[in-house]
């Protein structure tokens, strides 16, 4: 069964994409900040990442690039589903590559559905 | 600086804890919004959970209306008559409140404080929303065990008795609050030592107890940190 490290920082949102990420068949290993997300992959060995970018303390970006660290999770795909809105995050492009970041959804604007299909996608393409 | 002056910082200001406030709402829209899909997506044999799309709702109002009094309050800030006010009952009524929303972050909300107090030189209406949308602000922190547990508390200080909302945020200081001052409505995370978001209740509650000459300070009550406002006794009533 696939893992997915999902780190959203709200618990009530967090308990929503969790439960339609197991609905469809997936192990889903929830967080709510970057420096416990660092534990949390190295006790499931995720095989795809969603996360918020606006975190408390660390953000997602710090919290990528730390994830990104070691070696064994160099590959791993991140899904970035951030409050952070699309002119902003598409204003710094570059890092999109750099860190990973297979796919961006803008979160006020992002179906369960299309959040499921994004992840289905990601994991199919590992699988293959 | 000139009248024209004073009213173009006062316009500034509500600009930004509008900014912020929007940027907050954005959060309990969504989950009523996904809440709603999860119960379509999922086997009709389950129920929908009704109260977590109730209490957001009503949250979300509470901070609207809050927001609204804080602009009023502050306008009328001159001429803004204080009465003595039953904090007890006050506090009361905000725990009740602030617990059911707290049950749907997995958080328990507590009253700590005992004993009577004497009444408090407030708006009745502005100390309750100041409270409120502290705790709104508050509970939501990210937990940082499985069950976070948030209090509203009160004690004595030598200045007046002190309200305010505590739980473990050890990290807390009041270097964090001074620049979520200057950064709200501008950054995306004023409040990044504790929020994710915009901090909106925070910046709500500061404006209110403002209002009512008062001011939001990191505080600690109970080995608890938190955000909390010294309100200034009555001395009408304790001559009687």
């Amino acid at each position: 069964m696939a893992c997915i490290l999902l780190l959203e920082p709200d618990v009530i949102l967090s308990n929503i994409y969790t439960e339609v990420l197991q609905q469809a068949g997936y192990d889903v290993c929830p967080t709510f900040d970057a420096q416990k997300a660092i534990n949390t992959a190295d006790e499931c060995s995720p095989d795809l990442v969603i996360l918020e970018l606006q975190l408390p303390v660390h953000n997602g970006i710090e919290f990528i690039y730390e994830y990104r660290s070691y070696t064994e999770w160099e590959k791993t795909p991140v899904i970035v589903q951030s409050f952070v809105s699309p002119n902003e995050f598409k204003s710094t492009p570059y890092i999109w590559h750099e860190l990973g970041i297979v796919k961006y959804f803008y979160k006020p604007h992002t179906s369960l559905q299309q959040l499921l299909a994004g992840a289905q996608e990601q994991l199919t393409t590992i699988a293959v | 600086m000139g009248v024209n002056g004073v009213n173009q910082v006062i316009s500034s200001h509500s600009s930004l804890l509008l900014r912020s406030v929007a940027e907050e709402l954005k959060l309990p829209l969504l989950q009523i919004g996904r809440e709603a899909e999860l119960q379509n997506l999922t086997p009709q044999d389950t129920k929908a959970n009704f109260k977590l799309i109730q209490t957001n709702a009503d949250m979300a109002l509470l901070l609207v209306d809050s927001y609204l009094l804080g602009l009023e309050l502050n306008e009328a800030q001159a001429e803004l008559m204080l009465e003595p006010v039953s904090l007890s009952g006050v506090l009361n009524d905000a725990a009740h409140t602030l617990s059911q929303f707290a049950k749907q972050y997995n958080a328990t909300f507590e009253l700590a404080s005992s004993g009577r107090y004497r009444p408090v030189m407030a708006h009745p209406a502005g100390l309750r929303a100041a409270l409120l949308s502290l705790g709104y602000a508050l509970v939501s922190v990210p937990p940082a065990e499985s069950r976070r547990q948030v209090l509203l508390g009160v004690h004595q200080s030598s200045r007046g008795l002190v309200a305010g909302v505590y739980g473990d945020f050890e990290t807390l200081a009041h270097i964090h609050l001074r620049q979520a001052r200057l950064l709200y409505g501008r950054a995306k995370q004023p409040f990044r030592a504790l929020l994710g978001g915009s901090a909106a209740g925070v910046f709500v509650a500061d404006v209110i107890f403002q209002a009512m000459h008062s001011n939001l300070n990191v505080s600690h009550h109970h080995k608890q940190a938190g955000l909390a406002a010294t309100l200034r006794p009555s001395k009408q009533l304790a001559l009687v």
